[in-house]
């Protein structure tokens, strides 16, 4: 037990340190505070200016586009945070040299990657929790129903997130600058997404008999094997059509946990496997 | 006395991603650093010293040979590590956080905690002349301020062995006086340094050994006092006359330096002093002293770089 706590002490105070700088990012609290704005606007705004319209269909639109509008911006301002902090602990660090000093404690590369994963883990829920909280705020004010789909919803936009932060978190641990981690998130973000119709690709691929389409094929069939799904953690349309207090239906929440703290942890120990060996 | 550092056959390449030239910045080094001395690791730029000190921290990997501290291989485990400060050169520090915070930060990743914690903090700041400044915060710091919140935090631990990469560089003379200081006591208190350096007038006054590295080869290697070996004697005379320097010159009696009408002759090697001496009597010229002259480290650091580069040179 004093073992444990003694290993987690290290992590846990770099984390809270990752934290605290984090928070700070001009980028970061910019993304924040415009995620912020677009929720608070479409939501509210939107009910000041038009109070009649509560209750008949064209209200019921409305509310659909502001869900939309919502949802969207969670999910696009939460990535756009959960990339850019994921890219930029660790090659910051290794940038200004702070790593040094940090590196020379007692401290070993792995307690200081975990320290480092949490710190943004925090960073991404603090965000997360903020966005999801104004919203959830917002729909409770219009439809006077507790809108619980949305923390279900938060949930598991987190562990998508938690996928993309730990492969980004990987290309980092290879880098010396924040730029290529960056775009080599969207990219993992991207692909993520597009996995269904990476699928497509190798089908159609397969009609023909040619070898560069073989060859598209193959690697797109061999991306979508490997890359996780990240649509399979999204319940937009449910929050848009469904009832905003309803559990969320069409999927299986424990499966799509484990899928995301297996890929996370996959991502964590590539990292590590990265940065084991990386010379200062 | 067993050795608190020592390294074997420690070698380190820097391999080229691109097919450029490697560069080979360490070459089979044997280093040892004893307990309790102030030991100076010296060498022009680019000789290899924050390579060696990068290995011994475990930032860096070798390409092959051994490390040992504190009689241990594992290098990087928290028994040694916890024994160790370590300042690295042109050393930068989060700067959103106050002086005070930053040995917080550093001192729970030692391990420490609550009173124990503070205390070390109030001491250290005390310490490296920085309590006026805890509160503020680091962005704000001078060049020197932040050398000595970075001597501050290898400190906080209160570690056996102090490695220094340039502890003093940027400082002003006051400031360096101060951390020589800091450093003499904290030998005399039984700590040992490792300090990489190019202040050789300031190294000379407080380390007991040095190691003259050039390109990554220890040229000279041990005690201050028999590596300073080269003792000749200089004649301190008042008033000489032009011609009778000219024909002291011309024995082989240099003038070194010459101020307010006094001058300093120096006696070549291999000539008797009774003969120099003979000879400014026979030129009339008046006394002041004679005295034994020890060599400088400067003049051994010259002396031993160059040395190791005209051999350098033959060789190619
Ligand atoms: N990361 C690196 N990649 C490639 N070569 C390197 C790297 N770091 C250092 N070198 C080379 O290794 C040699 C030794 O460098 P090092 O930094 O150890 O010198 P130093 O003695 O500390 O010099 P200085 O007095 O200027 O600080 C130099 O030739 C340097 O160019
Ligand atoms: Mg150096």
């Amino acid at each position: 037990m004093n073992a444990l706590t003694d290993f987690f002490r290290g992590p846990w105070t770099i984390a809270v340190y990752t934290w605290r700088e984090g928070m700070r990012k001009k980028t970061l609290v910019g993304f924040l505070i415009l995620s912020l704005l677009v929720i608070f606007g479409s939501s509210f705004l939107a009910a000041f200016l038009d109070p009649s319209m509560v209750g008949d269909v064209e209200s019921d639109m409305n509310l659909k586009l502001i869900k939309d509008i919502c949802v969207t911006a969670i999910a696009l301002f939460g990535v756009l945070i959960t990339i850019f902090t994921s890219a930029s602990v660790v090659p910051n660090e290794v940038e200004n040299r702070v790593i040094y000093t940090v590196l020379s404690k007692p401290v070993r590369r792995f307690q200081y990657l975990l320290g480092k994963f949490i710190g943004v883990q925090l960073i991404v829920l603090i965000n997360l929790a903020l966005m999801t909280g104004l919203f959830f705020i917002a729909l409770l004010v219009r439809q006077s129903v507790m809108p619980t789909l949305l923390l279900w919803s938060a949930m598991l936009t987190y562990f998508e997130f938690l996928i993309v932060s730990a492969f980004t978190f990987a290309v980092s641990c290879t880098a010396s600058s924040s730029i290529l981690p960056t775009i080599g998130g969207l990219f993992i973000y991207l692909t993520g997404n597009l996995t269904e119709y990476l699928k497509d690709v190798n089908v159609r691929a397969g009609q023909t008999d040619q070898w560069l389409d073989w060859l598209i094929g193959k690697t797109a069939s061999f991306l979508a094997a490997v890359l996780p799904n990240l649509q399979n953690f999204s319940l937009k349309t449910q929050i848009l059509n469904g009832q905003p207090n309803d559990p969320p239906t069409d999927v299986l929440i424990p499966n799509l946990i484990c899928y995301g703290l297996l890929y996370g942890l996959s991502g964590f120990l590539l990292s590590y496997w990265l940065f084991r060996r990386k010379e200062m | 006395m067993s050795a608190v550092i020592q390294t074997t056959k420690l070698s380190k390449v820097y391999e080229s991603a691109w097919g450029g030239q490697d560069v080979h910045a360490l070459k089979e080094l044997d280093l040892t650093v004893l307990p309790g001395e102030i030991f100076a690791y010296l060498g022009p730029n680019g000789s290899g010293k924050t390579t060696t000190i990068k290995m011994l921290l475990g930032l860096i990997f070798p390409s092959s040979g051994e490390i040992e501290i504190l009689g241990s291989k594992d290098i990087s485990s928290s028994k040694v590590k916890r024994n160790i400060g370590y300042l690295p050169e042109g050393a930068y520090y989060p700067d959103f956080l106050r002086g005070e915070e930053i040995l917080r930060y550093y001192g729970k990743l030692y391990g420490l905690r609550g009173a124990d914690l503070e205390r070390r903090i109030d001491q250290v700041i005390e310490t490296v002349g920085m309590t006026h400044a805890r509160s503020r915060l680091l962005r704000g710091y001078s060049k020197g301020m932040r050398q000595r919140i970075g001597l501050a935090q290898a400190l906080i631990s209160d570690p056996q062995i102090l490695i220094l990469d340039e502890p003093t560089t940027g400082l002003d003379p006051i400031a360096r006086k101060e951390i020589r200081d800091i450093l003499a006591h904290l030998r005399d208190n039984g700590k040992t340094l490792l300090i990489s350096s190019h202040e050789l007038l300031e190294v000379e006054l407080i380390s007991n050994r040095v190691g003259i590295l050039y390109q990554g080869v220890l040229q000279a290697f041990g005690d201050m006092d028999s590596l300073l070996t080269n003792r000749d004697i200089s004649i301190n005379v008042s008033n000489p006359p032009a011609a009778a320097l000219a024909i002291l010159e011309e024995k082989g009696i240099r003038k070194e330096d010459e101020a307010g009408g006094s001058a300093k002759l120096r006696v070549p090697e291999g000539m008797s002093v009774y003969d120099a001496l003979e000879l400014c009597k026979s030129q009339s010229i008046q006394l002041v002293s004679v005295a034994p002259r020890r060599e400088t480290l400067e003049e051994l650091f010259v002396r031993t770089v160059g040395a190791a580069e005209a051999k350098e040179k033959v060789a190619q």
